[in-house]
C-alpha cells in the first residue's frame, strides 16, 4: 500500500498528523469508494458507448432522447428503472445462492481494480505478485456464475453456467501463458514494475519487444481475454439464440444489473491488464507527450481496447462449443507455449 | 465417468417463446451433453384454420386470407389462388399484368431473402446483419406500399390481372432500389457470407442427403443446395418466366452454407429478373374484369397450380362446385416438410447451438405449417 499512502499524504498533508491506524483506514475506504465510483461510472459510460457503437455500425443512431446530448443519460435512467423493479426470485430457486451470485461476480470484478496502476504513485495496492493476484481474483467470477446458473433452477441457466465455467477455466491457461512471456523478460509480477520496465518511447513497450514474438503473445492474450469476459465471438454462456440468456436468464432488476456491471467492469480489467503488461501502462508513447498525466494515458489505452472489444462484438458471429475448445487447446495454448520457448531461447542466446 | 455422463439424458423445451425460434413453435429436445439425441416438434400455437375458413367465404374474400398464410411473403399465395381461379374460369390475363406479377413475385422473394439473411446471422449471434437487412428490406416494402397501399399484405394480384397499374415514375424508383441493393450485397458478403466464423459454423453443418431430400419432398433453396436443379419457374414456367433470361442456381454441398449461397445468388438473380421485366414491360390494360364479386360463381372443376416462393414450391389445389364459395382450397406449402418432419430428422446428432441455425437455413415458417 506504500505508494498509495504516500500519494494521499502528499495530496492531503493533514493526514500525517492523524494516528496511523485512522489515516490508513480513511485512505483505504476512500480508495475503495473511488474504485467503486469509477466502476459504476465506467459501466454507465461503457453501456452507453456500446449502444452508440452498435447503433452506428447497424445504420442506426442509438439513444438520442434522455439527457439531451446524444442520450448521454440513457443508462442512468435505465439503472434507476432496474433499481425500482420488482425483485423476482423463482419459486424453486435456491434463494441464498441465487441472491449471493451477482454479488460474487461483481466483487470478483471489483477486486481486480485493487492492483491496477493508474500512475506511478496511484496504485491502490502495489503487491509484488499483482499480476498473479489479478489472474486469481478474476477467475473467482466463475464461482458466481456457476452459482447463479445452478441456483436459478433452470436448464438454460445451468447450460450457460456450465459452458461459462468450462470456457473461463480453459481460457485462463492461454491468458496466463501469454502474460508469462512478458513476465519472463521483465522478471517481476508487480504491476508497477512491469510498467516501469517499459519506460522510454513507444518501441520500448512490451508489445514491440522481441518483435514479433510478444506482439503475437499480445494477440493471444487479447483473444483469450475476450473469452474470459464472455464477449463475442465467445459469448456462448449467454448465447441468445441458443440459451435464451444463459446464466442470467432468471435474473431481473438490480441483480441483473450487477451481473451486467460485473461484465463491463471485467471488460475494463482485462483491457487494463493488456495496457499494463503490453502497452506501457501510464507511459506516453513519446517523451514530448509526457506533460499529459499518466491516468489519462492509462484510461485512454484501456478504453481503446474496450472499444475494440465492442467493435468485434458487432462484426463477428458466435463460435460453437467444440470450436471454442479447439481454439483454446489447439491454437492459443500451443502458440503461447511456443512463444515462451522462443523468448527463452532469445534471452539465452 | 464419461460413460455415466453419456447416459444422462435431459429434456429441453426450445420454444414456444425462445429467441432462437422463428415464430411460435416448440421443439422438444432430448440431449446428452450438447448433442441432440431426439427432436420432436410441437406445432399448433398459431393454428387459424385458414383452409376451412375459406370454404365459408366468397371467392374474393379468400384473397385477404391467403396472403396471411406465410407472413413474410404473401405474394406467392395470392398468385397461386388467382391462377387457380383463372384456370377454372379460363379467364385471360393481359400481358402487362403478367409482367407486373413477375415483378411483384421477385420483389417479394428479395424481401423474404433479406429477412432470412437477418434470421440466419442472428441465429449465429451476429446482430448487425438483421439490422442492416431489415432496414434495407424497408425500401422494397416502401415500393409495395406505393403500389398496393399495403406494406406487408398486398392483396394486389387477383383473378384477371392485378389490382391497379404502376404509378407514375414507379419504374425509376424500382431501379433505384435495385441499384442500391446490388451495391449493398458487397457489404453483406463482407459481413456474413465471407466471414470466417460464419463459414466455420455453416460448412458441413446440417447435411441434407441428396437421396433423402428427393424422398422427403424437399423443395426450394434446400433442394437446390443439394445440387438438384429444381425450380418451378423453369420446370413449369408460369406468367412470363420463360421469356426471361435466367438460370436455376444450384450449389453442391448440401449443408447450411450451400443453402445460404443458393439464396444469396438467387437474390442477385432476382435483381436481374426485375430489371429484365422492367425493360420488356409492354403497355396495355392490367386487368381483365370478371363478374360482380358478390355474385361471382366460379365454374365447377378443380385446379392445381404451383408457384416458386422464396421457401420453395407452393402448391394450391382448388375445387369449385360452381357456387359462390370454394368447395375446398388445399395448400401444399414447403414449411410443413421442412419445419416438421425434416427438421426432426436433421437435428438428431446436431449440437444445441446449431438448432436455430439449421432451422433458419431450412426456411421454416410456423404460420405456414399451421395455415
Amino acid at each position: 500500500m506504500e505508494p498509495l499512502v504516500q500519494f494521499f499524504y502528499i495530496l492531503l498533508p493533514f493526514l500525517r498528523d492523524w494516528p496511523e491506524w485512522l489515516a490508513l483506514t480513511v485512505i483505504g475506504i476512500v480508495a475503495a469508494l473511488l474504485m467503486f465510483g469509477f466502476v459504476a461510472i465506467f459501466a454507465l459510460f461503457a453501456i452507453w458507448l456500446e449502444r452508440k457503437v452498435s447503433a452506428h455500425m447497424q445504420d442506426r443512431i442509438g439513444p438520442m432522447e434522455v439527457g439531451g446530448w446524444h442520450g448521454w443519460a440513457q443508462t442512468i435512467a435505465d439503472t434507476i428503472k432496474l433499481l425500482v423493479k420488482e425483485d423476482i426470485v423463482p419459486e424453486n430457486a435456491d434463494r441464498i445462492l441465487f441472491k449471493l451470485a451477482p454479488a460474487i461476480v461483481f466483487t470478483a470484478a471489483l477486486a481486480g481494480f485493487a492492483v491496477l496502476p493508474w500512475t506511478q504513485d496511484f496504485i491502490p495496492a502495489d503487491l509484488n505478485v499483482g499480476l498473479l493476484y489479478i489472474l486469481s481474483v478474476s477467475s473467482f467470477a466463475v464461482i458466481g456464475i456457476l452459482m447463479g446458473g445452478w441456483a436459478s433452477n433452470n436448464k438454460w441457466s445451468l447450460y450457460g453456467a456450465m459452458r461459462s465455467a468450462s470456457q473461463m477455466v480453459s481460457y485462463e491457461i492461454p491468458v496466463a501463458l501469454a502474460l508469462l512471456a512478458v513476465v519472463m523478460n521483465a522478471g517481476t509480477l508487480s504491476m508497477r514494475h512491469l510498467v516501469m520496465a517499459q519506460s522510454g518511447n513507444i518501441l520500448d513497450w512490451n508489445v514491440f519487444n522481441f518483435f514479433p514474438l510478444t506482439a503475437v503473445a499480445f494477440i493471444i492474450y487479447f483473444v483469450a481475454s475476450l473469452a474470459e469476459v464472455n464477449r463475442t465471438p465467445f459469448d456462448l454462456p449467454e448465447g441468445e439464440s441458443e440459451l435464451v440468456g444463459g446464466f442470467h436468464t432468471e435474473y431481473s432488476g438490480m441483480r441483473f444489473a450487477f451481473f451486467f456491471l460485473g461484465e463491463y467492469a471485467n471488460m475494463y480489467v482485462v483491457s487494463a491488464i493488456a495496457t499494463t503488461v503490453f502497452l506501457g501502462g501510464w507511459l506516453p508513447p513519446f517523451e514530448f507527450l509526457s506533460f499529459i498525466p499518466g491516468p489519462i494515458w492509462f484510461v485512454g489505452k484501456a478504453m481503446t481496447m474496450v472499444f475494440i472489444q465492442m467493435w468485434l462484438r458487432w462484426t463477428l458471429p458466435r463460435l460453437r462449443v467444440d470450436q471454442l475448445m479447439y481454439t483454446c487447446w489447439k491454437v492459443l495454448t500451443p502458440f503461447s507455449f511456443a512463444i515462451i520457448l522462443l523468448i527463452g531461447l532469445w534471452k539465452v542466446i | 465417468m464419461s460413460a455415466i455422463l453419456q447416459e444422462k439424458e435431459t429434456t429441453l423445451y426450445l420454444g414456444p417463446q425462445h429467441p432462437g425460434i422463428t415464430g411460435n413453435m416448440m421443439i422438444e429436445l432430448k440431449v446428452t451433453g450438447d448433442t441432440i439425441r431426439k427432436a420432436t416438434t410441437h406445432v399448433g400455437y398459431l393454428h387459424r384454420g385458414f383452409e376451412k375458413l375459406m370454404e365459408e367465404r366468397l371467392w374474393m374474400q379468400c384473397f385477404p386470407i391467403v396472403c396471411r398464410i406465410c407472413v413474410p411473403e404473401p405474394d406467392p399465395n395470392e398468385e397461386n389462388l388467382a391462377r387457380a381461379i383463372e384456370e377454372l374460369e379460363g379467364r385471360e390475363v393481359p400481358e402487362r399484368a403478367k409482367y407486373i406479377r413477375v415483378m411483384m413475385l421477385e420483389l417479394s422473394r428479395m424481401a423474404t431473402y433479406l429477412l432470412w439473411m437477418g434470421g440466419q446471422s442472428g441465429s449465429a449471434g451476429l446482430y448487425t446483419m438483421p439490422q442492416w437487412t431489415v432496414g434495407d428490406r424497408d425500401y422494397i416494402i416502401d415500393l409495395f406500399e406505393e403500389l398496393t397501399g399495403g406494406r406487408v399484405y398486398h392483396m394486389y394480384i387477383w383473378p384477371g390481372g392485378v389490382r391497379r397499374d404502376l404509378p407514375e415514375g414507379f419504374e425509376g424508383r424500382v431501379r433505384k432500389v435495385l441499384d442500391y441493393l446490388e451495391q449493398r450485397l458487397t457489404d453483406y458478403d463482407r459481413l456474413l457470407f465471407e466471414n470466417a466464423i460464419f463459414l466455420r459454423r455453416a460448412q458441413g453443418v446440417g447435411i441434407l442427403d441428396k437421396d433423402m431430400a428427393m424422398e422427403w419432398g424437399v423443395v426450394g433453396p434446400p433442394l437446390r443446395g443439394c445440387g438438384i436443379a429444381h425450380d418451378v419457374r423453369k420446370d413449369e414456367p408460369y406468367e412470363v418466366y420463360d421469356q426471361l433470361d435466367w438460370e436455376v442456381i444450384t450449389h453442391e454441398g448440401s449443408d447450411v452454407y450451400s443453402r445460404a449461397m443458393v439464396r444469396r445468388k438467387e437474390f442477385e438473380q432476382s435483381i436481374s429478373i426485375v430489371r429484365q421485366v422492367l425493360d420488356k414491360m409492354p403497355s396495355g390494360p392490367v386487368h381483365n374484369p370478371g363478374p360482380n364479386p358478390l355474385k361471382w360463381r366460379v365454374p365447377a372443376g378443380e385446379a392445381y397450380v404451383k408457384t416458386e416462393s422464396a421457401r420453395g414450391e407452393f402448391g394450391y389445389y382448388v375445387v369449385s362446385d360452381g357456387s359462390l364459395k370454394p368447395r375446398r382450397v388445399h395448400v401444399r406449402g414447403p414449411a410443413y416438410v421442412h419445419g416438421v418432419s425434416l427438421l426432426e430428422r436433421m437435428l438428431v446428432g446436431a449440437n444445441i447451438a446449431d438448432t436455430s441455425f439449421i432451422m433458419n437455413s431450412l426456411g421454416t415458417c410456423p404460420p405456414e405449417i399451421e395455415r
